[in-house]
């Protein structure tokens, strides 16, 4: 349990930073440290240099103007009390309240989750389901990305050697009814399985969804099926039921497990997720 | 009276305040660094092995293998493993030492001046191994295609039988028949404390470990029996023990850390050895609880009358038999449960596979045979319409019955007055309210509409003491310091004390059998230099053992004080009543000198979408005897069902192709304080044991053995479906549910 012999900078800015990494692959960006530092004790990441991204002010802060733009460093417990993200995308702050244990939100980043693209995450799903945008920055310049592009597979992002992530950005999502709910495992509290769905409401009826599922996935991910089987309906208990098992299809084909919550397991989970997140959301 | 009352646990002070020091965090400033090498193969033959690189890494000390062990064999009940797997072993043992038959098997030892160096060096042993096919379960075992121990001519080395009466005419006085098939798991031990020790020769030339275990003399006899010595020559001594519960009965460091320091002494290196392991090489290196197959077939007459029992149980030893042949002796007689049967058929074997070994862990075979017995109770109470509190009523044993080894029972059977104090107790009659939206802590809040509520019963004996004709002894010695009156009084005993008590215990009953002052006993406990043959503490049999030792002890340690004898001294080896081992062939015998009985109700919540369980509530009734101190036997009962809760329900130990997949608690999830049931109400019966100390009876395993099945009766009430598989992990609960929709 002790990592390999690595070396250690703090960043004195994001360009150093991309510079940093650029120049040297074998160099990884650290932020809050709670994923990289226990891959590094299990010798899953061996890097030979941590550049420290944990003090930049560029990559700090939530702002609220039109859209919601939430700096990388910004802790999960910063976002789970952040007003400007209850009122723009509750459900993010919901997820990220739900992240681990205290001294996990207190130093975990939205940044470096999403970066570190665990699969059992809470707030890709969200972000996923909520349309948000990762703004990256790169020797070459900035670019961005859909959060729905940016999650590829198991710890696999779009992102590349030498890019830092310096903020996420979330459309406003005030006037929608949205949840996330988790089955979160019992020693570590990552998801089992996460769902999370955002309605556009006309009285009644669902005008439109968007679901997504995390957990038992190998990457968060839309669940179009779901979302047809809920758009349009007045989300009766037939909706429902025709939504929990269209979610089971559309992850079928990207399905993980481990040793006490197989794949069939979490797939079954989805839907029932699914169900209590819709009634959740209609609070 | 110094008995019957809850006094202050003498070592909590200690162990609150973090002054007491477990056997890792003893700090000398000189010591040297063990490391002790696993196989990491579930079956191959070690062909080479070459140590020339590891000797070679910097601070190494010395390695030690199997050429170095004098006798390298090892096992509580027979030999069977040896101490160490290698090619050069010195031949001194029957037992063939070239196979590692399982992945904790051990086959160095490495000291060195760091621990770094330790684990450097072990890195850098080559063995060159020959991959021998698996044997993965007891089905496997049972094909005798492989054999994990080709002297011994079958897998299936351990079998006992019960020929009861006529089975035809148990059959034919039934009106009901029930067959099942029952599959309990693996359980790991997980107490807190890893294995740890730190070994030396002593002021005397003893070679000395300090550890953590069970039964300092048992420790010392392996010790001695591998190393060729005189077990005067070998000293154990416990400081604190973090936990056991069966899971230190076999050896762990001990014998290798004593060849270590022997081996060390001899060329001049007289510095104190150190090691401990990882939580990982605790959950790989030290055996489980059995993991275990019933199919089973019970009769009873429309009034509620057993009339025959069939069992056949196939229990896992593992690599080694450790105690599996004293597991499934007590397996096999729970298996028909604390009932009255006048025809039987019992068929049970232990076969060892290429998995981690089964041996000790609380309950010792009990928890599995109560599981099969009680589901089947509940089963023909079900069939016939009787509620299943009344069934065991009609059916329980008494003090008149027979028990089902064909000899009397021995007197003080109260299972009929733990199951009416426990149905009392729980308000078994009254209907139980409501199911109520509950937030299980792994899950979301249900609405109500996918909550089901059900409660079950179940009920239990086990033996107290090993018995099966075993030379049960517990040795007490007593001196009395003073002129007219008794000022002090000093007990030197073995009892080790495991976190259950005992020794708070032992001096409460030293204060009554001499009749002082509870602050006028001082102790002197568990070094072998100082203190008797205490026996283990298990089989919940060092209370009533222990008693029985300190009552002749002080009664002799008095009557020298009545000679004027000063010190005055009294020394007793206690023995119980003798019992018999059963027959081969009608499995007739007087097993045991006693037993101790319990009932539990549950009431739990099972949100029928996700899996998840909710115990709101558990009544246990434990028959205590006489509570030498009701606190520490309500702390027994709670934490017994604490830990029975981990087995029936979140402990699901992965064992593939002869590996553990999660030796780690990050995926071993026992449970934590928001799974655990949310209340438990211990109901502490009192009917004398009368071979017991002022009646006390063994009592620490029993409330663990009707958990599980107490648990699946009740989610049987809340779903209409039976459990007949632990754990009932969320997964099994869903899998079992939706099976049981497709075929009904
Ligand atoms: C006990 C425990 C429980 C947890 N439970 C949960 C849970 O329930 N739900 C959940 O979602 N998460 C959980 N986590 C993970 C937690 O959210 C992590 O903090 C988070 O995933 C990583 O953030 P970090 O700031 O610590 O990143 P770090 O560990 O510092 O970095 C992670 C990776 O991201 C890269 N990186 C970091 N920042 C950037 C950036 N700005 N640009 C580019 N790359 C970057 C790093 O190079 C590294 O590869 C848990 C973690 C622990 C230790």
């Amino acid at each position: 349990m002790w990592p390999k012999e690595f070396d250690y900078v703090r960043a004195s800015s994001v360009d150093d930073a991309i510079q940093q990494t650029s120049d040297n692959t074998d160099a990884k960006i650290l932020a809050g440290g709670h994923s990289l530092l226990p891959a590094m004790k299990l010798r899953l990441s061996e890097p030979g240099k941590l550049v420290d991204i944990s003090r930049l002010a560029d990559l700090k802060g939530i702002s609220a103007n039109g859209t919601l733009s939430i700096g990388a460093m910004s802790t999960h417990a910063e976002i789970a009390a952040s007003a400007d993200v209850q009122q723009y995308c509750a459900s993010l702050a919901t997820a990220c309240g739900m992240v681990g244990d205290h001294q996990v939100r207190n130093f975990g980043t939205l940044g470096g989750n999403i970066a570190h693209a665990d699969p059992a995450s809470d707030p890709p799903t969200v972000l996923v389901a909520a349309g948000a945008t990762i703004h990256i920055k790169r020797s070459r310049g900035e670019r961005s990305v859909s959060a729905e592009d940016f999650f590829i597979d198991l710890f696999t992002t779009d992102l590349e050697d030498g890019e830092v992530i310096t903020r996420i950005e979330v459309p406003n999502l005030s006037g929608h009814k949205a949840a996330y709910v988790k089955m979160p495992h019992p020693a570590s509290r990552y998801a089992i399985v996460g769902v999370a769905v955002i309605l556009e409401m006309d009285g009644d009826t669902c005008k439109s969804a968007r679901v997504a599922v995390g957990g038992a996935t190998v990457s968060a991910m839309r669940a179009s099926g779901a979302e047809s089987a809920l758009s349009g309906s007045s989300l009766d208990d037939a909706a429902l039921n025709a939504a929990a098992s269209a979610v089971q299809s559309d992850i079928s084909d990207a399905l993980m497990g481990d040793v006490s919550y197989p794949e069939s397991y979490r797939q079954a989970m989805s839907g029932v997720y699914l169900k209590r997140a819709v009634k959740a959301a209609l609070g | 009276m110094a008995i019957g009352k809850s006094k202050f646990r003498i070592d909590a002070p200690g162990k609150v305040t973090g002054e007491t020091l477990y056997p890792a965090d003893i700090d000398r400033e000189n010591f040297i660094h063990a490391k002790v090498v696993f196989s990491n193969k579930p079956h191959a033959r070690m062909k080479r092995m070459d140590l020339s690189a590891a000797e070679a890494v910097t601070g190494v000390l010395g390695i030690f293998t199997a050429a170095d062990v004098p006798v390298n064999e090892y096992g509580l009940t027979m030999f069977d493993q040896p101490v160490m797997v290698g090619v050069n072993a010195t031949g001194r043992s029957k037992v063939p030492s070239d196979v590692s038959r399982w992945e904790g098997d051990q086959v160095a030892v490495v000291v060195a001046e760091t621990p770094e160096a330790a684990q450097a060096a072990a890195e850098k042993i080559q063995i060159e191994w020959e991959d021998l096919p698996l044997v993965h379960d007891v089905w496997d075992g049972l094909k005798d295609d492989v054999l994990v121990h080709p002297e011994a001519g079958t897998n299936a080395f351990k079998h006992y039988v019960i020929r009861k009466g006529a089975m035809d005419d148990g059959w034919a006085a039934a009106d009901v028949i029930i067959e099942g098939r029952y599959e309990v798991p693996h359980q790991e031990h997980a107490y807190l404390q890893p294995e740890a020790a730190i070994s030396y020769v002593d002021e005397m030339g003893r070679i000395t470990i300090e550890i953590g275990g069970q039964w300092t003399h048992e420790d010392q006899e392996q010790v001695a029996h591998a190393l060729d010595m005189p077990a005067e020559d070998i000293r154990i001594i416990y400081p604190a023990i973090g936990g056991a519960f069966g899971g230190r009965e076999d050896m762990s460091l001990q014998i290798v850390m004593a060849l270590a320091s022997w081996k060390l002494y001899q060329k001049g290196e007289t510095r104190p050895i150190r090691s401990q392991w990882s939580r990982e090489e605790s959950i790989i290196g030290h055996h489980k609880r059995h993991r275990a197959v019933v199919t089973t077939r019970w009769g009873a007459t429309k009034d509620g009358k057993i009339t025959a029992v069939e069992a056949d149980v196939y229990l896992d030893a593992g690599a080694y038999n450790y105690t599996s042949n004293k597991v499934l002796g007590n397996f096999h007689l729970c298996v028909a449960g604390p009932y009255e049967i006048p025809n039987a058929r019992i068929d049970s074997y232990a076969i060892y596979t290429t998995t981690v070994p089964g041996g000790a862990f609380r309950g010792f075979g009990a928890p599995q045979g109560a599981f099969a017995a009680e589901s089947q109770m509940n089963k023909l109470a079900d069939a016939l319409g009787i509620d299943p509190l009344e069934l065991r009523l009609m059916n329980c044993l008494h003090d008149e019955s027979i028990a089902i080894t064909q000899t009397p029972m021995p007197a003080g059977v109260s299972i009929r007055q733990v199951v009416e104090d426990c149905a009392s107790a729980s308000q078994w009659h009254q209907p139980l309210a409501d199911a109520e939206p509950f937030q299980a802590f792994q899950s979301l809040a249900a609405d109500k509409s996918n909550i089901r509520r059900g409660r079950g019963i179940a009920c239990a004996y086990k033996n107290v003491g090993f018995s099966f004709g075993f030379p049960e002894r517990c040795e007490a010695k007593i001196e009395l310091y003073g002129s007219v009156e008794i000022e002090r009084a000093v007990l030197y005993h073995s009892a080790a004390e495991v976190g259950q008590g005992t020794h708070t215990a032992l001096r409460q009953m030293t204060a009554e059998a001499l009749a002082i002052d509870y602050d006028k006993i001082e102790m002197v406990l568990s070094d072998t230099a100082f203190t008797g043959d205490s026996g283990s503490v298990s089989a919940s049999r060092m209370t009533f053992m222990a008693g029985n030792a300190i009552k002749g002890a002080a009664e002799r340690a008095l009557e020298a004080w009545q000679n004027e004898d000063r010190p005055a001294v009294g020394q007793i080896r206690f023995t119980p009543r003798s019992t018999d081992m059963i027959d081969d062939v009608t499995g007739k015998g007087d097993a045991n000198i006693s037993y101790g009985y319990v009932a539990e109700v549950v009431e739990l919540s099972v949100d029928i979408e996700t899996g998840h369980i909710h115990i709101e509530r558990v009544v246990c009734a434990d028959d205590v005897g006489h509570a030498i101190n009701p606190n520490l036997v309500v702390g027994q009962i709670e934490g017994a069902i604490v830990q029975a809760y981990g087995y029936a329900v979140t402990e699901n130990l992965r064992v593939v192709d002869g590996r553990i997949l999660n030796p780690r608690l990050s995926t071993y999830l026992i449970p934590g304080i928001k799974d655990i049931p949310l209340q438990v109400d211990s109901v502490l019966v009192e009917v004398p044991d009368p071979q017991g100390p002022w009646g006390a009876r063994g009592m620490a395993e029993m409330p663990f053995i009707p958990l599980a099945p107490a648990i699946a009766a009740a989610l049987h009430d809340a779903t209409d479906v039976w459990f007949d598989k632990i754990p009932l992990t969320p997964e099994n609960v869903i899998r079992t549910l939706r099976d049981n929709e497709k075929t009904s």
